[in-house]
């Protein structure tokens, strides 16, 4: 085996291990929360809230990671990328995360994942040493990603002219090259994550020049929110992406059936995607009355226009993919088949919620964890998980359907489903979202919560049997040497 | 090319920067808060257990007027119609309300004096009281009052400012104001929602828009630049990589 795949193997063996176990521990915390909301557990406020912190920007920090594993592995099959690189990101973020929850579990840093303006100067019962402490870690989260992005960009573009890269010359026909659907897909989501992750770095100054500045410098709170939501929301869309460029990519050789091809509508659905969702976050800002009406209409219109196309040609072409034909089914392309599902249904739960007149009855209910959580947790956690299969078995066993994967297939989908329909009857029936607990006006928050931590267990068992079989392969490769 | 554009990027911050410095609003009762009050050292008529501006805060959410004993303009009105608004409130119980000169002549014995003319030197709700740290004091409320050395006055603001049992500003009201908004204070200081916004201040330079109160438009502000930076400097970063980058196209 050729040294770099060995070390490229090895690195992302070492990431797949720790976003798992991260995971495993992040969903510990989610069951918590609903336990404590439906009265099963008592939990002070300020721990439910560390909770929902440290949760929140762990679930969004290692599936972000996921998808940039994923992409770096795969992209090496077209540019060489730098090892070097990866290894920074990975020590980086493991340094990033660990400051994390030190800053939320000693620190007590409780604003919830958005960290949004002016929370982290408030008292809200943590250490004063917090703020200052989070700051620094998002920095070194946000440097480590942010180098390996533009690495990975640069390595495209050192093949790729400008217009391959992001196939414009498929909107012609007959085009003398064609640029393969992950290396577009990749392209336009790199240039996503790089805008998201510069605002975060805006973010993070803008807030250290208040803390340091003793009141002389004071923070905008509009435009901390829209930066925040332009960081926040642009990212978790952005890893959704890179899992659908892994999709793009593999599913067609997994499920012994062509490669999927580039054609101008798909060249066109993504090249839509990468300008349109760079302003939707505008609809986290519905409600903020000082924000103009015509970005609040240009909030809406784009939602529309960023995921309608990508969503339409993806399940087009997996439909299609799979649709009266022979197919080998195995693990792998079943779980990117549902995690497609849970996508678009998440995705419409979204383009709903993001529609101003239902906004006004959605905004801040459960209703908007309910479809974030469909698009993660039977979505981008089940594309990121089947590449994991399909990484740990191309060295290690074969890939085979067997009883034991069906059952935890299914245990992964009831599991999914009941923790989710806990969230959608609870955001339709307006509980709000964020509460420790809920006042005894609401009766069916407790009782809904309940249910969401009974069917959430389920969903952590079958994560757990996951996990011990793409680890152990793991660590065989680990273990492996170049002779 | 790139030349024209930083000019157009620099250019566009600078008008940016100018429009923003222009249309700060006067609206003086958003300033300040949220900020924390100056913890001033207190001489208070007839109570001697309480020594400080934190320990009244600290018993309860606190209001509190600025006056001064030889004022022959808007201290008197403004005190007796803070009164008849305290008399009328259904529930009057829940906050203290400090009367604090802000003129180092007065003294204990002028605010002695005070407290009687409205009859009030015996409620203990109420606390006339003097300061040394008055510059300290005021600087932390924005309370700017302007002494008039030919009719020997102070040119000040009527301000009621609310405090919470944090000691966090969280509203102010100028003027002699109705029982309602005083009220409105009352809930605030007990951090019960009330909807306000802080507006731009010297301090707050990158707002988004500035609302003019004389026209009542908003107009960009420099912040909006803010918001679109992430995008404009990731567009150079692409540009700046496929300009490097040697191409092998196959
Ligand atoms: C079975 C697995 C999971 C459980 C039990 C769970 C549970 C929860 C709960 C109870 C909340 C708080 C809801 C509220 O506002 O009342 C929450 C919030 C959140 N979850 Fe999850 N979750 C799971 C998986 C995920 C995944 C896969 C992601 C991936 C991105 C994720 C990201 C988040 C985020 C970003 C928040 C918002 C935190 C905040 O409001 O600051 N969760 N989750």
């Amino acid at each position: 085996m050729n040294i770099d795949s060995l070390k490229l193997k090895k690195i992302s063996a070492l990431w797949i291990i720790v976003i798992l176990v991260l995971f495993i521990a992040s969903i510990v915390l989610g069951i918590l929360m609903r336990l404590n909301q439906g009265k099963v557990i008592e939990q002070s406020p300020l721990t439910f809230y560390t909770n929902m912190t440290t949760h929140g920007l762990t679930m969004i920090g290692i599936w972000f990671a996921a998808g940039m594993v994923a992409v770096n592995y795969l992209l090496q099959r077209y540019v060489k990328t730098s090892y070097g690189v990866n290894l920074f990101a990975f020590i980086l973020t493991v340094i990033g995360v660990v400051m994390l929850w030190v800053t939320t579990y000693a620190g007590k840093f409780s604003t919830g994942w958005t960290f949004l303006y002016p929370l982290p100067f408030r008292d809200l019962g943590s250490e004063s040493w917090s703020t200052p402490l989070f700051l620094i870690s998002l920095t070194i989260l946000g440097v480590g990603w942010l180098v390996w992005s533009v690495s990975l960009m640069a390595q495209i573009f050192k093949k790729y002219t400008l217009a391959q890269a992001f196939a414009w010359q498929h909107f012609k026909s007959n085009p003398t090259v064609e640029t393969p659907p992950f290396i577009l897909i990749t392209t336009v989501t790199l240039v996503g994550v790089i805008a998201s992750l510069i605002a975060a770095v805006i973010v993070i100054v803008l807030y250290f020049a208040e803390y340091f500045s003793h009141g002389d410098f004071v923070n905008d709170a509009l435009l901390m929110k829209n930066l925040i939501y332009f960081f926040g929301h642009t990212i978790a869309n952005e890893m959704l992406y890179l899992g659908l460029a892994v999709i793009y990519e593999i599913f067609g050789e997994v499920s012994d059936r062509p490669k999927w091809k580039m054609t101008w509508y798909i060249s066109l659905a993504w090249n839509c995607a990468m300008v349109f969702i760079l302003t939707a976050f505008f609809h986290h800002l519905y409600m903020d009355f000082v924000q103009p009406q015509a970005l609040q209409i240009v909030g809406q219109l784009v939602s529309y226009l960023a995921s309608i196309p990508s969503a339409a040609v993806t399940v087009f072409s997996i439909v299609a993919a799979v649709y009266g034909v022979k197919v080998r089914w195995s693990i792998v392309n079943l779980l990117f088949f549902l995690g497609v599902a849970g996508w678009v249904i998440g995705g419409l739960g979204a383009v709903i919620d993001a529609t101003i007149s239902n906004n006004i009855m959605l905004h801040n209910t459960l209703w908007v964890p309910a479809h974030f959580h469909t698009y993660n947790a039977m979505g981008n956690v089940l594309f990121s998980i089947g590449f994991f299969y399909w990484f740990s078995t191309q060295y290690v066993d074969k890939l085979v359907l067997s009883k034991l994967t069906k059952y935890t297939l299914t245990l992964l989908i009831v599991g999914g489903i009941g923790f989710l329909m806990a969230f959608y009857v609870a955001g339709a029936n307006s509980i709000p979202r964020r509460y420790s607990t809920y006042p005894v006006e609401l009766t069916s928050g407790p009782y809904l919560a309940k249910v969401g931590a009974l069917f959430a267990t389920i969903y952590l068992i079958a994560i757990l049997i996951f996990f011990y079989n793409i680890a152990k392969r793991c660590f065989v490769i680990l273990s492996a040497s170049s002779r | 090319m790139f030349r024209y554009f930083v000019c157009f990027f620099a250019l566009t911050c600078f008008s940016f920067l100018g429009y923003a410095n222009d249309n700060h609003s006067d609206f003086r009762e958003e300033q300040n808060l949220y900020g924390k009050i100056y913890n001033a050292p207190l001489g208070i008529v007839g109570n001697n257990k309480v020594s400080s501006v934190e320990e009244l805060y600290n018993q309860k959410p606190l209001i509190i007027a600025l006056v001064f004993t030889r004022c022959y303009g808007i201290c008197n009105p403004f005190l007796l119609q803070l009164s008849e608004n305290i008399k009328h409130l259904q529930s009057n119980s829940d906050f203290n309300i400090l009367v604090i000169s802000f003129d180092p002549r007065d003294n204990l014995q002028d605010m002695t004096n005070l407290s009687k003319q409205y009859g009030l030197e015996n409620n203990l709700q109420w606390n006339f009281a003097i300061t040394d740290s008055i510059d300290a004091f005021i600087n932390s409320i924005g309370f700017i009052p302007k002494w008039d050395s030919v009719i020997k006055q102070f040119d000040h603001d009527a301000l009621l400012v609310g405090v919470n049992e944090k000691g966090l500003i969280t509203k102010n009201l100028l003027g002699i104001r109705i029982v309602e908004d005083v009220h409105k204070m009352i809930s605030s200081i007990n951090n019960v929602f009330t909807p306000s916004y802080r507006l731009p201040t010297k301090s707050n330079i990158f707002s988004c828009f500035n609302y003019d109160p004389k026209t009542q438009t908003n107009r960009p502000g420099l912040g909006l630049l803010f918001v679109a930076l992430p995008a404009i400097i990731t567009f150079l970063i692409v540009t700046i990589i496929v300009i490097k980058s040697k191409r092998t196209v196959s």
